[in-house]
């Protein structure tokens, strides 16, 4: 894309989500985790690492905070003034929110990141330049700087272990921005597939490799627009609007006995991941 | 997904499995089957088949899924693995198990860096001097021979890890062949006393757990989400107990003196004094109030001010689970490893089974396992008796010849037992493996293994949940390095060595599998089915699903015997209770060579790469250490160093170092990271079976005056949220969770 090609052609590549210029139509990708359900076991992280041929950076990387990780899971305590975390840590998974007005992608001076018809924030890895502007703009810190070519470095992927990466996803090189794609290559050939079949992919019919590996169901993914999408379900019966940076539900004089929320939402991004708090009995 | 869609096709045409692997590209499989005649990948270059004429179910582009049973621990998990273009790519749970129902945890997922380990060994290794020399398999076998010649029975050991199946039954026909006695299966970490505990009170060793039908689970250290028994299966059953029934959530107590990845998911999380589980199970079924006869008899003494001096639980906090116990039946109560790993540790899973008992739980969340109708394949279950057994045999220079495979003792054994020292004893040791572990390194001859994802085998899980099954582990790919063998191949080698005529029907154990099945089709539920088609379904099936047969459950925890030792006095010379933590993915170390698992935060401490020490920070504070102060730690035994982490969730009278790093041999990921608390630990056994108390070992640490940069995922914002509300949290009383989907 040249330079005056891109400038002509801006308010294509950053249409405003999520109004209505760009209806979601068939599809819009979403997620809802509940974090009662979330044990914090990290399988959803290694399942990622094995679906997206994700480097594995080691310790003095690591140490440098130049960890890879598309899906991490954070984990809080912040009871100030009690000896023991006597209600158990508080555990949440946290990848791209794949904002639908998503500050990493109006900050991209080559629109490397963009916004895909189907709802996702995507990134072009044959485009980006490493300004790494896109990083220091994302509230939930989930994007990750090849900070080493990582396919050719003998202690990330020695030969054998080469053989393990996934040949539907690229692998990618230095000075490169990535993160979690919501498994756009499992989405895309499923898309095919339907599309080939002359229909709209089927709620069930393609998941991401987190939720396929999670032990405990607590994640589910699937076509927003779709109303008979669990996800879809659950977003309505929480009461948590895509479109809005401030649900109705949380404005009511009673408190809602509704657990559903987005993170920072505060900030207009309009992520496409809701989560469910964490519940603690009240009776011990 | 296109990928799923090829598995169902699949599912309906049943094919050969052995042309498969002969199409993945290389024609050598056939051959490599038959274990013998080394093929590399590079022979038979020439004869590899063209895409244009491959079989329908090969289609370049598109993975094939295969099934396969996980091998990464003994849990029994199916898995479906990606094939594409021959190689294994990811693995996948196999949806129809009852097992896993299609999930995997990560430990699973890393079976693929087993396979694709650069630091597998390759060729059988010859020790000479301090180097190993490769050797041609036939000098192999000849060797063994001659080193058996003239052994007798007493003189020959085999220790192993925990085996089931085909192989156990093979491996014990072998050892009968050798007309030894000495095999010692050995696991490092196993719930050893609480199966001893439990045949006592329930008649069974290991019942079936309902955790969806609870409403209360009270859990005495017991990791069942994390490294406890077959924690995908439970994670699955916790995930409907905390949706509950009409929206009345399940609670879970977790009572340890060092946080579990089970205790970080908790309601309420109690920091008990180490070792004082079994007082806070009587204090609680005191103040229920609801037992009678010698039990209420038993119990007098535990009134609340007493437990709370001796547990440090509040009198307030015994209150409430009782009366939460009283309100919400059934519930589950269980001993873990924090319960059983001390002196008394019998007695402490004892007074944990009488709770359950006068809670009315047995046969309620407490079911009678099934088991499968072969005895002989039901799995042999390691302890820690068996190699101390094995260490003092080692000790008294009684083994000439000593076999080793799945288990690692060298690293896992505790340092009192000096266990390398005596297995040097040994006149000739050989190793069945994976790498060059550490027990390895002291072999004098090392025989390289397929991985799980090359071998064939049968597996059957201690832990079943509906119905039995009997699980298939099949190759995913060909073999990677030309000249590993299977461990079913290579004892079948040795068994033809003693009993060449039996065995002579086999030509490898791909054939003793398949005819061991075949002959017993009628009860595996293939009666009047022709065998090939019975076969290829069960490979395609991945699992062998059976009736199984149903062992009662009895009731008879009971009041007889039980005393808990008064509250242990303190150490001054060694303050602090030393408590190894057991983690998800590294348990007991067997796989800390897989990048993933080294690289995937520790969930509490989020830290990578490399060990810790954990304090509380109170104690910390007190000791005037901080984060990253290289400490040691020392024992009556010895000590290690490491890098100090404050975490809360931990008693102060006790620190806790994770087992499973500290490697000093296991390749390029393992080696030099971490330290081994295994090397402090005293030999202490527990009372009744005599199982290593690996909770007893004391110790006292000082500062050395070096501070490192703790390597963890952990912001500079610690454990803080900062008032945002990111992960977001409420209690009950303020959620309807009936409305949910």
């Amino acid at each position: 894309m040249s330079v005056s090609n891109l400038l002509e052609n801006w308010a294509q590549v950053r249409h405003e989500h999520p109004n209505n210029d760009k209806p979601h139509d068939p599809y819009k990708w979403a997620m809802a985790i509940d974090l009662d359900a979330c044990t914090g076991c990290n399988a959803c992280s290694i399942a990622c690492y094995a679906e997206n041929n994700i480097p594995v950076v080691g310790k003095e990387r690591f140490q440098h905070g130049q960890q890879m990780h598309w899906m991490r899971v954070e984990r809080y305590w912040d009871e100030d003034g009690r000896e023991f975390p006597d209600q158990g840590f508080q555990f949440l998974p946290m990848m791209c929110q794949q904002c639908e007005a998503a500050p990493c992608e109006t900050v991209c001076p080559v629109a490397a990141t963009n916004h895909t018809a189907d709802g996702l924030n995507s990134q072009i890895y044959n485009r980006c330049i490493g300004s790494r502007y896109c990083s220091a703009n994302c509230p939930f810190k989930v994007r990750y700087f090849n900070w080493y070519d990582y396919p050719t470095d003998e202690m990330v992927w020695p030969a054998e272990m080469q053989q393990q990466m996934n040949p539907d996803v690229s692998v990618r090189s230095k000075g490169v921005m990535e993160k979690c794609t919501f498994c756009v290559q499992r989405l895309s050939a499923a898309k095919v597939k339907a599309k080939g079949e002359g229909r709209i992919v089927a709620e069930g019919e393609v998941q991401t490799a987190c939720q396929q590996a999670c032990p405990t169901s607590a994640i589910s993914f699937g076509n927003l627009v779709n109303p008979d999408s669990r996800v879809h379900k659950q977003w309505a019966a929480q009461q948590v609007e895509l479109d809005k940076d401030k649900q109705a539900k949380n404005e009511e004089e009673e408190a809602s006995e509704l657990r559903g929320y987005r993170i920072l939402e505060e900030l207009r991004a309009y992520p496409s991941v809701m989560y469910l708090e964490r519940v603690r009995e009240s009776a011990v | 997904m296109i990928d799923s869609g090829s598995v169902k096709q699949m599912a309906g045409h049943p094919f050969d499995r052995r042309d498969f692997l002969k199409v993945l590209g290389w024609s050598g499989a056939a051959v490599a089957l038959s274990g013998c005649g080394n093929t590399s990948v590079e022979d038979g270059r020439e004869t590899v088949v063209s895409y244009v004429e491959a079989n329908d179910y090969m289609v370049p582009g598109v993975g094939v899924y295969f099934n396969s049973t996980c091998a990464q621990c003994d849990a029994g998990c199916s898995i479906n693995g990606r094939v594409r273009e021959g190689r294994v790519l990811k693995l996948e749970g196999n949806p129809d198990s009852a097992i896993n129902k299609g999930r995997l945890c990560g430990l699973g997922q890393a079976g693929v860096q087993h396979h694709y380990n650069p630091d597998r060994v390759r060729e059988p290794l010859l020790r000479n001097g301090n180097k190993g020399e490769a050797i041609s398999w036939e000098k192999a076998y000849a060797l063994i021979a001659e080193k058996l010649a003239g052994v007798s029975g007493e003189e020959i050991a085999f220790l192993s890890g925990g085996v089931s199946g085909h192989l156990k039954v093979l491996l014990g026909n072998y050892l009968d062949s050798l007309g030894t006695k000495n095999h010692f299966v050995y696991e490092a970490i196993a719930p050893s006393v609480v199966r001893a505990a439990n045949l006592k009170a329930f008649g069974v060793e290991m019942p079936r757990y309902r955790f969806d039908k609870a409403q209360v689970v009270l859990s005495f250290g017991a990791d069942f989400l994390g490294s406890w028994v077959s924690p995908v299966h439970f994670s699955q059953q916790y995930a409907q107990f905390r949706k509950g029934v009409n929206g009345q959530r399940g609670v879970l107590i977790q009572v340890e003196s060092k946080m579990t990845l089970t205790g970080a998911n908790a309601d309420r999380w109690l920091a008990v004094k180490p070792g004082t589980e079994g007082v806070l199970a009587l204090g609680i079924i005191n103040a229920l109030g609801m037992a009678t006869g010698e039990v209420a008899e038993l119990v007098k003494g535990y009134d609340k001010a007493r437990v709370s001096r001796e547990t440090g639980v509040s009198t307030g906090q015994i209150d409430k689970i009782a009366a939460l116990l009283k309100l919400r039946s059934p519930s589950l109560v269980l001993a873990g490893n924090a319960a059983e790993g001390y002196a008394h540790g019998s007695q402490n899973a004892a007074a944990i089974n009488l709770l359950n008992q006068v809670l009315g739980n047995v046969g309620k969340t407490i079911e009678a396992p099934v088991s499968v109708p072969f005895p002989q394949m039901v799995p042999s279950k390691g302890n820690t008796v068996a190699l101390k057994n094995m260490n003092d045999g080692l000790a008294a220079g009684k083994y000439k010849v000593v076999f080793n495979f799945a288990a690692n003792p060298v690293f896992t054994a505790p340092g009192a037992f000096k266990f390398k020292d005596n297995f040097a004893k040994a006149g000739f040791k050989v190793a069945f493996a994976h790498y060059l572990d550490e027990t390895a390194l002291q072999a004098d001859l090392v025989l390289p293994l397929d991985s799980a994802l090359e071998d064939w085998g049968t597996q059957v899980p201690e832990y079943m949940t509906e119905g039995a099954q009997i699980n298939i582990q099949q190759p995913l790919m060909e073999r990677l390095h030309a000249n590993t063998r299977g461990m079913g191949d290579i004892l079948l080698g040795l068994i033809k060595q003693k009993k060449a005529d039996e065995y002579k029907g086999f030509e490898d154990y791909y054939a003793y599998l398949r005819g061991a099945v075949l002959q017993n089709k009628g009860a595996l539920g293939g009666g009047g089915v022709e065998d090939d088609t019975f076969w290829n379904d069960t490979l395609t099936q991945g699992i062998v699903k059976l009736a199984g047969t149903t062992t009662s459950l009895a009731a008879h925890a009971s009041a007889a015997g039980l005393v808990l030792p008064a509250a242990a006095e303190a150490d001054e010379h060694f303050p602090l209770h030393l408590i190894p933590g057991v983690t998800a993915s590294l348990r007991d170390g067997r796989h800390t060579n897989q990048p993933w698992l080294q690289e995937s935060p520790d969930p509490l401490t989020t830290i990578v790469w490399d060990s810790w020490v954990e304090i509380h920070p109170k104690k910390a504070a007190e000791l005037g250490i901080v984060e990253g102060d290289i400490v040691q730690v020392t024992s009556k035994t010895g000590s290690v160093k490491a890098q100090v982490y404050l975490f809360p969730g931990i008693h102060p009278e006790a620190i806790s170092i994770p087992v499973g790093r500290g490697h000093d041999a296991m390749g390029r990921y393992a080696k030099g990271y971490g330290v081994n608390p295994f090397q402090i630990m005293d030999a202490v056994f527990e009372a009744a079976t005599g199982e290593l108390a690996m909770h007893e070992t004391r110790v006292k640490i000082s500062k050395t005056g070096q501070r490192v940069l703790v390597v963890k995922d952990e912001g500079s914002a610690g454990a803080l949220q900062m008032g945002r509300k990111i992960a977001g949290r409420v209690s009950t009383d303020q959620v309807d969770l009936s409305k949910e989907v």
